[in-house]
């Protein structure tokens, strides 16, 4: 039988797509590369995909695993023929243990729909990035996923318990548990992040969180991105640390000012936003004292939300930058790199300067607390050439933050986009352990090959090597 | 050379640890690989030392060398405003936080760690009792620099509290029980510490649990329960009004179990209490609620006894792991109880990081 035909017994024909214009759409992600797609399975059960794992092997061909397709890094952009195994339809959200604080869902959830599922409860997915309203559970389990509220609750591998997942030898494995730190090696830990390349995770243990009792927000303005930065470090130097803490610089703020009148002061360098959360005595006080601490480092407006509908319009404000982008370019490419947070301005200036060599509009609305950038470079794609520049500021924004003492990506991935700058801050044996690692899990790169590690990574033969052995 | 004289530079001595052919201590990561890669030349066991304080988890080496880490004491970097530390492994636990509580900050190390240290906190995976506000010990590691089992050196993370760059060797050498190599340093998450910290005795700590908004840790002991907290005076205020309990300054942290048997159960949160009622009333336990961690300190459990909270634990979806064993309780109660699964995968994971089986070999669940 041919691989199609085998497919369609499988799953049907509603849930094989292989007309060129269906596949097509499954080429991209949120990133700038395209592929081609040789076949789409929409899989509805775990059993299924292992069953498509084992045809897609006997036909040769690798398995892509993709969730909505929101990742920037090209993770789920296949590189030659593949079967893509589409995952959204795995959507159950199966028993909410309340008192435990966990769920098992699928991996197509829908990261806010899982919020706004366990409100009833008191809980919520802390993990936001700003796709949540697009992106998938398996997704953010993929590229471990951060957002918003990582300063104080970590990225998505702090709120995965368990995965599910189909090996390569089609195998059923569970990694991880309900219980703390289960017996032998945490596998876990390797399967998020690992961007799809060890296996397809088909069910997730995730790990909720209390909503909290009360919060506030706070907006923060500087005619100074220095003092924006200092008082994000005298901020968590006085031993708080607010749920969320969010920068924006001036050409965010006017181009988020003008698409949504969320009232942000477009005359300030920088915008600061700060979520505290709390009891409601205890977040009243901290806000205040967040507040006196921006004043000393030269605010020139401190303003506390004064309604809970303000909070969530500057928050809006805030989630809607990207979107904003669209009145000065049609067309942008978002970065992703973190510095240590004392690092921010001097970072900072390069991306300006980069930005000016390159004729970019760079514009930088970033997880201050957490030290990650993410410099978003609009551009118009009809201009001939402009995707090279592009791709040279972004080079040049990686080496400028490396050189800094940071990492290439904080919460988007490698994919295919990073991958040829690994060996900017791994050596070569750093990365032949990491293909080894690969390797014990995927023998044969049956998942995802081509990402995250760059060609020639697995640099020694089988065994121990010699004493003093280069690259 | 011979691997006398290869090692001589390195002999040292360690109290309380194994007697073996060789004990070493390297003065870095580096020493460390090429000690490893010695072993690997002679297939010898090698058994890892930090404090000795965790060294009963899983099934016993017997070594050929004891590679101590107590050389490896070096503050290497801290920058306060980064909340980023990085430290070698032989640093004490008690050492780094006196350290770093000059400037208000804490790894979020174990209470009382005794001569714990940073490097076998992390192998053995030890979160303390504060888990339940900042999570696990694994979420604290940034980045690692180790000697693989094959005589390498590898970095993997970075020194950033945020990172999705390749795959996740830090958190993957938490808990690995030295299986994969000797780590040499760590990065770690430091968090400030907050100004005011109470403990509050309380009646019903699941009902305590339920009311306290999240809390620093709920414990459960033979004599009492309490939730501890920690914020601004007024936070603490307002939670303590919530919980109608007896407040004490500072954080009460209960003595360690100094037993001839400590034994760790780990369950899902829900059925802490539940597993509390399984503990025989001669015996002392601490259970961590919200957690799942249940440490049972015993001189009088038998291999019956042991074996009965295991086939508990495990039917409860969790499992029973020792800390330490008393000699009459060896036979008879396996260290790990039902292997995971996962095993062959568990060992081609070792393989890829300690090919020949020099580093605890044997140890880990499975006879990983």
């Amino acid at each position: 039988m041919t691989l199609t035909a085998e497919l369609v017994d499988l799953l049907g024909t509603a849930r094989v797509l292989d007309h060129p214009l269906r596949r097509h759409v499954y080429g991209k992600d949120g990133g700038v590369t395209r592929g081609d797609v040789e076949l789409v399975c929409l899989p509805d059960t775990t059993s299924e995909v292992v069953e498509i794992v084992r045809i897609a092997r006997r036909h040769g061909l690798p398995v892509i695993p993709r969730g909505a397709g929101t990742g920037l890094a090209g993770g789920a952009v296949p590189l030659g023929p593949a079967v893509m195994i589409v995952l959204t339809r795995m959507d159950r959200i199966e028993d909410v243990d309340v008192e435990s604080k966990t769920a098992w869902v699928g991996p197509g959830v829908i990261n806010l729909e899982l919020s706004q599922h366990t409100h009833r409860h008191g809980l919520h997915y802390a993990p936001d990035p700003s796709s949540q309203s697009t992106c998938t559970v398996g997704g953010n389990v993929a590229t471990n996923a951060g957002g918003l509220h990582c300063l104080a609750e970590g990225t998505t591998v702090a709120h995965v318990l368990a995965v599910e997942m189909v090996t390569a030898d089609g195998e059923v494995v569970t990694l991880g548990g309900e219980a703390p730190d289960p017996i032998g090696l945490d596998l876990r830990a390797v399967a998020v992040g690992s961007e799809g390349t060890l296996g397809v995770v088909t069910r997730v243990l995730v790990r909720l969180t209390e909503n909290a009792p009360a919060s506030q927000t706070l907006l923060l303005a500087f005619d100074d991105i220095e003092n924006a930065a200092a008082t994000v470090s005298a901020i968590i130097s006085e031993g708080i640390v607010p749920g969320a803490l969010e920068m924006m610089d001036r050409v965010t703020v006017e181009a988020v000012e003008n698409y949504v009148h969320a009232g942000f002061p477009t005359e300030a360098a920088a915008v600061l936003l700060a979520e505290i959360v709390g009891t409601s005595a205890g977040v009243a006080a901290e806000a205040n004292r967040v507040a006196s601490i921006a004043r000393a480092n030269g605010a020139i407006d401190v303003e506390i939300a004064s309604s809970p509908a303000q909070a969530a319009l500057w928050w809006k404000g805030r989630k809607s930058a990207f979107g904003a982008v669209a009145q000065a370019a049609p067309d942008y490419y978002l970065h992703d790199t973190v510095v240590p947070r004392t690092k921010l301005v001097e970072v900072l200036r390069a991306v300006y300067a980069i930005g000016r060599k390159y004729d970019l509009l760079m514009m930088n609305v970033f997880h201050a607390g957490d030290g990650n950038l993410h410099p978003l470079m609009a551009y118009d794609s009809a201009q001939p050439g402009v995707l090279d520049r592009v791709h040279a500021a972004a080079e040049e924004i990686v080496r400028a933050s490396i050189a800094a003492g940071g990492a290439l990506s904080g919460e988007h991935g490698i994919g295919i986009e990073k991958r040829d700058l690994m060996g900017l801050t791994f050596g070569p044996v750093d990365l032949d352990a990491q293909a080894r690692l690969r390797e014990a899990f995927d023998p044969e790169q049956v998942f995802n090959p081509g990402k995250v590690l760059p060609e020639g990574s697995r640099c020694f033969d089988y065994g121990r090597p010699p004493v003093g052995a280069e690259a | 050379m011979n691997l006398v004289g290869q090692l001589a530079p390195y002999e040292t001595e360690v109290a309380g640890a194994p007697n073996a052919e060789f004990t070493v201590a390297p003065p870095s990561v580096e020493d460390a690989a090429r000690i490893l890669d010695l072993a690997c030349e002679r297939g010898l066991r090698v058994l890892t030392w930090g404090g000795g304080t965790h060294q009963g988890y899983g099934y016993g080496v017997d070594p050929d060398v004891v590679l101590s880490t107590h050389r490896l004491d070096r503050l290497i970097d801290w920058s306060p405003d980064d909340l980023v530390a990085v430290v070698e492994a032989g640093v004490k636990v008690s050492t780094l936080e006196e350290r770093l509580a000059e400037k208000g900050q804490s790894a979020i190390l174990s209470e009382i760690p005794g001569g714990a240290t940073v490097g076998g906190s992390i192998a053995a995976g030890i979160s303390g009792w504060r888990r339940l506000r900042y999570g696990p010990i694994r979420d604290r590691i940034l980045e690692a620099t180790v000697a693989t089992g094959d005589g390498r050196v590898i970095r993997a993370g970075g020194r950033v509290v945020k990172n999705a760059t390749g795959y996740d060797i830090p958190r993957l050498m938490t808990g690995s029980l030295g299986s994969l190599g000797v780590i040499g340093s760590v990065a770690l998450k430091l968090w400030p510490v907050a100004l005011h910290a109470a403990t509050v005795t309380v009646e019903d700590p699941t009902l305590a649990l339920a009311t306290a908004y999240r809390p620093i840790a709920v414990l459960e002991t033979n004599s009492a329960s309490a939730v501890y907290l920690s914020g601004t005076d007024e936070a603490l205020d307002e939670q303590i009004a919530s919980l109608d309990g007896t407040r004490a300054d500072g954080h009460l942290w209960p003595d360690p179990l100094d037993h001839n048997t400590v034994l760790v159960m780990r369950v899902p949160s829900r059925h802490t209490a539940a597993a509390v009622t399984q503990v025989e009333d001669s015996w002392d336990f601490c259970a961590a609620h919200g957690v799942g961690e249940i440490r049972i300190g015993s001189n009088t459990a038998s291999s019956d006894d042991a074996n009965r909270l295991r086939q508990w634990a495990e039917a409860h979806n969790g499992a029973l792991v020792v800390e330490r064993l008393a000699d009459d309780l060896r036979s008879g109660f396996d260290p790990w109880g039902t292997p995971p699964a996962t095993a062959g995968l568990q060992r081609r994971v070792k393989d890829a990081f300690d090919p020949v089986g020099v580093c605890n070999p044997g140890k880990l669940p499975g006879g990983v």
